[in-house]
């Protein structure tokens, strides 16, 4: 009894000591096939992609300015779930077309996100989520769109000289 | 007595999650609601942390360029393209197509997104040798998952 009871000891204090706190971690996928993204050709079956642009304050990096298509939604968090709104009306407004193209109209349309070179990766994260599915009031998550990619990359700023 | 300690141990056994070896914990993902790990394990998939060296009592930035990890070693992302090219020739020995790999991106949120932009080219004109003709094309961007 006793040598069994030091072996379980030893495993305790070996899980106790390789135990690690970890928060739980997810992904969004993005499918980015060959070369230039933004030059896919748009063929008649497929919708033009929807527009984001994540402007950038230059300094800092924080998000100063987020545009859906030619509508601009400002900022803070605020403009993630004004967006979110947008793109939930827009996927209603597709699965509505007709019966026949129940979730195929959702499922086709593809987003296009263009931020700036300095943006904070955290923004594009935050866009990514607010295109990809939303949260109802009981806690159920909703997809949205999944079909996301990135335009060509913007040049870097630089910073500006003054004499 | 010994029923604790065994219930004790079944309990670390449990939670204890071995399989999280590729994440850098000097890398400060973003956080999100909606992150979800996915629901299928993906049969081909590898890694990259890109982050910041920071301080380790404060957490502070102690150097303003971002570099991929990849154990102690640390990378200039636009000198990771041999990486890459390891990468898919690896793949290209288990006669895996490129195109059903996922490149799972671990991201520190402060780091400024063209250069994750440019780290996801680099991984699209990653050749496993000068005869290949594409490169990597799923990838998955990380996310620590928010609960609120």
């Amino acid at each position: 009894m006793t040598p069994l009871i030091d072996v379980v000891f030893q495993l305790l204090i070996f899980f106790l000591f390789t135990l690690k706190i970890i928060e739980p971690e997810g992904d969004f996928n993005i499918n980015m096939p060959l070369g230039r993204p933004a030059e896919a050709a748009v063929t008649d079956a497929e919708l033009p992609p929807l527009k984001v642009r994540l402007e950038a304050d230059p300094g800092t990096g924080d998000l100063r300015n987020l545009r859906f298509g030619d509508r601009d939604l400002g900022g803070g968090p605020e403009a993630f779930r004004a967006l979110n709104q947008e793109i939930n009306r827009i996927v209603l407004a597709l699965q509505n077309v007709g019966p026949a193209d129940a979730d195929n109209g959702a499922e086709a349309q593809e987003v296009e996100l263009d931020p700036d070179f300095g943006l904070d990766y955290k923004y594009v994260i935050s866009a990514i989520s607010a295109c990809s599915g939303r949260v109802t009031a009981e806690g159920t998550t909703v997809p949205l769109l999944s079909r996301i990619k990135f335009a060509q990359i913007r040049e870097e700023e630089q910073p500006h000289v003054t004499d | 007595m010994i029923d604790i300690v065994f219930q004790l141990i079944a309990f670390f056994m449990v939670i204890t999650n071995f399989e999280q070896n590729q994440a850098d914990e000097r890398v400060r993902l973003p956080k999100d609601q909606l992150a979800r790990p996915p629901e299928v394990k993906r049969d081909n998939s590898f890694t990259l942390n890109l982050g910041f060296l920071r301080d380790s009592q404060t957490g502070q930035i102690t150097d303003p360029d971002p570099y991929l990890f990849f154990g102690p070693d640390r990378v200039n992302i636009r000198d990771c393209a041999t990486r890459l090219r390891q990468e898919a020739q690896f793949y290209e020995a288990l006669d895996v197509d490129l195109a059903e790999v996922t490149v799972e991106i671990r991201s520190d949120g402060d780091v400024s997104t063209g250069l994750v932009q440019e780290l996801i080219q680099k991984c699209q004109e990653a050749r496993a040798s000068q005869q290949s003709t594409e490169g990597f094309q799923r990838f998955a961007l990380r996310a620590t998952q928010k609960t609120d």
